[in-house]
């Protein structure tokens, strides 16, 4: 029997493994595939009820704040950022955007790095697939230091997470973000290691690209975060 | 093997020749200098969203571009690098966008009813 022959008999017994892209849903999708956007809807709505709660949280503690309520100012360890954030009647004076920024970007360069990941995954170029995958790993590690960084700072400057709602809901919303990038970059090393035991073939290029997804749901969450959290006061 | 046994098993194989290739469920995927492209557009937009923040604006002078700048960034993403305008070619367009459009629609709807369940912020 040819090979032609035997591949149509897996056929039609079944036996044809595809296990890295799975049978396809009636989408048109593979069911991993589908799978991953559905858990990506999931977090959407986590995502939003964070952003949502931040938003709101952070009008009651500035309404609260300008109205002089004297548990809240006690709330921030700082009088001076207290008096700040009154004469400002926002938040902004605890920002320092020219940093926020540079993280932003140098989470946008690492979507960048990760689709030219898949890309090189699936033309079979392995050796770009490696430097790429740790160009976007390395790049992640330093989002999250310049977080780590951040947090430091802000708790120094008197922000603590359970002084006041402000605080709680802006270290809650940022932190889940930062584990999100953390487990991202644990997918990436992972994804790096089966390449060098040549384990991540051209035929497993879905495999990178699920992880692409995540790691670009990612981004797209921290562009929202950017923006709503740091830019709008 | 007679001939038309193998004309069948060719047929067959094409049948199922949307199974060879990860790429078959979804159209062609943007060119590297497409991807770098959009790269570049979107760090413009985060440097054009910062230095409007430093314009001293206020209100919607502020706020709107800053939104509009935030929705095409999230799009840009979503579309070329989560490849979603490029799947969806294929992804019985109808269906997919009935659903998206629904879900959307119900989370805005949770969202609004959780809002207006807040005294003090409406």
């Amino acid at each position: 029997m040819t090979d032609l022959a035997e591949h149509v008999s897996e056929e039609a017994h079944g036996d044809h493994h595809d296990d890295d892209h799975g049978h396809h849903s009636s989408l048109g999708l593979s069911n991993m595939k589908l799978a991953m956007w559905l858990f990506l809807g999931s977090e959407c709505l986590l995502f939003g009820a964070l952003i949502s709660s931040y938003l709101i949280l952070k009008t009651r503690f500035l309404t609260e704040l300008l109205a002089g309520n004297p548990d809240v100012i006690a709330g921030i360890d700082n009088p001076e950022l207290v008096q700040e954030f009154i004469a400002e009647g926002s938040v902004e004076p605890l920002w320092d955007i020219p940093f926020t920024s540079l993280s932003s970007f140098i989470l946008l360069m690492s979507s960048l790095c990760m689709v030219l990941a898949h890309k090189a995954t699936e033309e079979g170029d392995y050796k770009n697939q490696r430097i790429w995958l740790a160009t976007t790993a390395i790049l992640g590690s330093t989002f999250i230091g310049g977080q780590i960084y951040e947090f430091t700072t802000f708790f120094a400057e008197g922000l603590t997470f359970d002084g006041s709602i402000f605080g709680s809901a802006f270290y809650t919303l940022t932190g889940f973000h930062g584990v999100h990038v953390t487990g991202g970059i644990i997918m990436l090393v992972s994804l790096l290691f089966l390449s060098l035991r040549g384990k991540l073939q051209a035929d497993r290029s879905e495999t990178v690209e699920l992880v692409g997804l995540y790691w670009h749901f990612v981004d797209v969450v921290w562009v929202l975060i950017f923006t709503i959290v740091y830019l709008i006061p | 093997m007679t001939d038309a046994t193998i004309e069948h098993a060719e047929d067959m194989h094409d049948d199922h020749g949307h199974n060879d290739h990860a790429h078959d469920d979804h159209g062609a995927h943007p060119t590297e200098k497409q991807y770098w492209v959009v790269f570049v557009i979107l760090a413009i937009l985060t440097a054009v969203e910062v230095a409007w923040s430093y314009l001293g604006l206020h209100g919607a002078a502020l706020v709107v571009p800053l939104i509009v700048m935030m929705v095409v960034k999230f799009f840009l993403v979503a579309g070329v690098f989560m490849h979603l305008y490029f799947d969806t070619k294929i992804l019985h367009g109808r269906v997919f966008w009935w659903t998206f459009a629904a879900a959307t629609t119900l989370a805005l709807l949770v969202y609004f009813i959780v809002f207006a369940s807040f005294d003090q912020v409406f």
